[in-house]
C-alpha cells in the first residue's frame, strides 16, 4: 500500500512515518512544503524525512501524482482542509490528524471533501486504540459498572515548543482547549456512541505563560443527552522539564464504583545522575501504530475506519461551545451533528 | 483562667475523632449527646458522659460542637453566650446568614470560634500550601481536587435540608483548599448527578477565582465498598504539585480480606492525627491569644462557594460569590 505523509507541522508525523517505513507492507512518501516558512531551528522538509528514513518529495502535487493509496495530513489545524481536500480529490483515503479543524464550516468541507470523491476519513485519535480502553467500554457497554453518573478526564501535556504554530491562533485555532479537549472528548463518545454532548460550559486562562497568545490552561465541563456529565482538564500544565510530555487519566464514576484508565501509566522510574533528573521509561503499547493498523486494515477491507470523520467533528463541536462559553462566561449549547 | 475542659456536643462519626484527640492533648472532656451514645463513647476512649446541655456549659471552658449541621448555630450562639470558645464541626452552618450570626455571636461574646476544617492540617495538603506560599511553583494557574468515599450512613447526611448535600457537607473542604492556595472565589459552576437518596452521588464544581486561577473540584459519595480518596493537583508557570492518598503508602496489605477499611472519613494514625494536630493548633490559639490556621471567615467563605455551587446545579449556569448573601 503507497501512504503519502502531507506536512511534519504536528510532530505526530514523525512518528506515524517511522511507523510506515518499518511496515514490510507500505510504502512511505512524505512532503513538507510548509517546512519553509516555519522559524529557524524548526526540524522538517527532506532534511527530517531523510533522517527518519523516507522518501521525499517537494509538493503536494508530486506526493498525489505517485497516486498514494491513503494520505496522512498533518498540516497546521487551520491548513487541514485544503491538504484533505487535494487527497481526497486525488482518490486518497484520509487519516487527519486531531483537530480535524478548527471551525465546523471546515470540517463540513472536510467531510463533504472525502464523501464526494468516495473515500474514508479518519480522525486521529490514538487514546482509542488503548487496549484497556476497549476493557473498559466493554464493562461500561454491559452495564457491569453499573449506571455511568460522570466523567472526570484530564489531558496535560508540556506548552507545545517544538513548533511555534500550536500557540499561533491563526494556525492552531485556539490554545489547549483545541489542542488537548478533544481526546477526552472522543473517548467519552467512544463509552456512549448514541449519546449527544448537549451544552458546555468552560473557563480558560493564561497564567501558565503569560506571553502566549492563546490560552494555556483549561477546564471545560460536558452535559450529554443520557443525563451524564464530564469535565475535562485540558491545561498545558506539565512543566518543561518534567521526565515526560505529560499524560491523560479518565475517571469514570458510577454506580458500581469508579474506574480510572492511564492509558500512559506504564513506566520504569529511576533517576539518572548524569542528568540529574528523574527518569521516566515509558513502555505502554504503541498506540499511534495500532491507529495506523485500523486505519490501514480499514482500507483493505473496504470499511469505514473508526475514529471517523463524523467523530472528529463532533468532538470539535465541544471544543467549539468551549470557546463560545468561555467568551459569553454563560453555558453554550453543543451544535448537532 | 486555665483552659482545661471541652464540652464535646454530639457523639457520631467526628466526636470518635475529636474526642481521643482532646484526650491526647490533656484535657478533660465531658460529652453530651441526645442520641444516648455519649456513654458509649466515653467508655471506648475516655472523658464522661453528661445528661444536659446545662451541665455541660457548667464544665467546660471550650465547647466542641460535632452534631448535624443543621443543629450548628443553636448550639454554637450557645456556647457563645455562656462565655465558651467554640470549635464547630465543617461546615460551619447551611447558609451565610447562619454563619454570619454565629461569629457574630462569638464576637458579641468575646469568645473565639474555630470552623473545624481538618484537611488544611492533613499534611500533604499541608505542605502543597506551604510550597505554594512559598512561591516554589509560582502563582497557581490551574488545580485539581477529587474527594471520593462511601456514601455517609447517618441517615441525617442524605436529608438535604440538614446536611446541605455533598457540596456543602464533603466537597466544602476542597473549596476550602482552593481557596487556601489560590485566594478567593469569584464565581462558580457545577453539576450534579445522582442525589443524597440514590446509591452514588457526584459533583463537579469549576472554580474562578479572582487571582485568575481556575479549579477543578470533583467529590463523590458512593457504595459502602469504595474506600476513602483525595488527591490534588496544582500548577503554576513554576512547577507542579500533585498528591494521590493511594499512592506512597507507609503499610500496605495484600492478600488480607480484612485488612482495609472503607468509609466516609479517611484513616487516621491516634499518633499523628490530622484532627489531633487541628485540635492543638485550636488550643494553643485560645491559650495564647494568636491565630489558628482556620479563622471563622474561613469558614464562612467555604460555606458560600459550597452554596454557590448548589445554586449553580439548580440554575445551570455560573454563580458569582458576590450574589451569595
Amino acid at each position: 500500500m503507497k501512504v503519502g505523509i502531507i506536512s511534519f507541522a504536528h510532530t505526530h508525523a514523525i512518528s506515524y512515518a517511522s511507523i510506515l517505513r518499518d511496515r514490510s507492507d507500505v510504502e512511505c512518501v512524505a512532503t513538507d512544503p510548509g517546512n519553509v516558512a516555519r522559524p529557524a531551528g524548526e526540524s522538517g522538509g527532506r532534511e527530517l524525512a531523510e533522517s527518519i528514513g523516507v522518501v521525499y518529495v517537494d509538493t503536494v502535487d508530486e506526493l498525489l501524482a505517485w497516486h498514494p493509496d491513503a494520505v496522512i495530513v498533518c498540516s497546521e489545524n487551520t491548513r487541514h482542509v485544503e491538504d484533505v481536500e487535494r487527497a481526497a480529490a486525488a482518490g486518497a483515503h484520509v487519516l487527519c490528524e486531531k483537530p480535524l479543524a478548527t471551525t465546523r464550516r471546515d470540517a463540513r468541507r472536510i467531510i463533504d471533501a472525502c464523501d464526494r470523491a468516495g473515500v474514508s476519513l479518519m480522525t486521529a485519535f490514538p487514546v482509542r486504540f488503548t487496549a484497556q480502553y476497549a476493557q473498559l467500554r466493554h464493562r461500561v457497554q454491559t452495564g457491569a459498572m453499573g449506571k455511568v453518573l460522570s466523567i472526570s478526564g484530564a489531558n496535560n501535556g508540556r506548552l507545545p515548543s517544538e513548533r511555534a504554530w500550536f500557540t499561533d491562533p491563526a494556525l492552531a485555532g485556539g490554545g489547549a482547549v483545541a489542542d488537548h479537549t478533544v481526546h477526552v472528548a472522543d473517548l467519552v463518545f467512544g463509552l456512549f456512541p448514541d449519546s449527544d454532548a448537549e451544552e458546555v460550559f468552560a473557563v480558560a486562562n493564561r497564567l501558565l505563560r503569560p506571553d502566549c497568545e492563546v490560552e494555556t490552561a483549561g477546564l471545560v465541563s460536558i452535559r450529554y443527552s443520557n443525563g451524564l456529565t464530564a469535565v475535562i482538564d485540558c491545561s498545558w500544565s506539565v512543566p518543561d522539564h518534567y521526565p515526560t510530555w505529560g499524560g491523560l487519566t479518565v475517571r469514570v464514576i458510577t454506580e458500581g464504583g469508579i474506574a480510572e484508565l492511564a492509558p500512559f501509566a506504564e513506566r520504569v522510574d529511576g533517576f539518572s545522575e548524569t542528568d540529574q533528573s528523574p527518569l521516566w521509561l515509558s513502555y505502554g503499547a504503541d498506540l499511534d501504530a495500532a491507529m495506523l493498523d485500523e486505519f490501514l486494515g480499514a482500507i483493505a477491507e473496504v470499511r469505514q475506519p473508526v475514529p471517523s470523520g463524523r467523530d472528529g467533528l463532533r468532538a470539535l463541536e465541544v471544543v467549539l461551545a468551549a470557546y463560545e462559553s468561555i467568551a459569553t462566561g454563560r453555558p453554550a449549547a453543543v451544535q448537532p451533528l | 483562667m486555665t483552659i482545661s475542659t471541652v464540652g464535646l456536643v454530639g457523639a457520631g462519626g467526628i466526636a470518635h475523632l475529636h474526642l481521643p484527640g482532646w484526650l491526647k492533648l490533656g484535657f478533660a472532656v465531658v460529652v453530651h449527646s441526645i442520641d444516648g451514645q455519649a456513654p458509649a463513647l466515653t467508655r471506648q476512649y475516655g472523658g464522661r458522659a453528661v445528661d444536659s446541655m446545662d451541665e455541660l456549659l457548667d464544665s467546660a471552658d471550650i465547647v466542641d460542637v460535632a452534631t448535624p449541621t443543621d443543629t450548628h448555630r443553636l448550639l454554637v450562639e450557645r456556647a457563645a453566650e455562656a462565655g465558651k470558645h467554640v470549635v464547630c464541626e465543617k461546615p460551619m452552618a447551611l447558609t451565610i446568614a447562619d454563619s454570619a450570626a454565629m461569629i457574630a455571636a462569638c464576637e458579641r461574646a468575646g469568645v473565639r470560634l474555630f470552623p473545624a476544617h481538618v484537611v488544611r492540617y492533613f499534611p500533604a495538603y499541608a505542605a502543597m500550601r506551604t510550597a505554594v506560599a512559598g512561591g516554589r511553583i509560582g502563582p497557581p494557574a490551574v488545580q485539581r481536587f477529587f474527594r471520593i468515599g462511601s456514601a455517609p450512613k447517618q441517615p441525617w447526611y442524605r436529608d438535604r435540608a440538614r446536611s446541605g448535600g455533598i457540596a456543602m457537607d464533603q466537597m466544602i473542604h476542597d473549596f476550602d483548599l482552593a481557596r487556601w492556595s489560590a485566594g478567593d472565589v469569584e464565581a462558580v459552576y457545577a453539576t450534579w448527578v445522582g442525589d443524597e437518596t440514590t446509591a452514588s452521588t457526584t459533583v463537579q464544581a469549576i472554580l474562578r477565582h479572582h487571582s485568575g486561577t481556575i479549579s477543578h473540584v470533583n467529590g463523590v459519595w458512593g457504595n459502602p465498598t469504595l474506600g476513602f480518596h483525595t488527591g490534588f493537583s496544582v500548577a503554576g508557570p513554576g512547577g507542579l504539585l500533585e498528591h494521590d492518598s493511594l499512592r506512597h503508602p507507609v503499610l500496605d496489605y495484600d492478600g488480607h480480606s480484612d485488612a482495609g477499611e472503607t468509609g466516609y472519613v479517611p484513616p487516621v494514625e491516634a499518633a499523628s492525627s490530622p484532627y489531633t494536630a487541628e485540635l492543638s493548633d485550636f488550643a494553643r490559639a485560645i491559650r495564647e491569644g494568636g491565630r489558628a490556621r482556620v479563622t471563622p471567615e474561613d469558614g464562612l467563605e467555604a460555606v458560600r462557594i459550597a452554596a454557590a455551587v448548589n445554586r449553580s446545579v439548580d440554575e445551570h449556569t455560573e454563580i458569582a460569590l458576590e450574589d451569595v448573601r
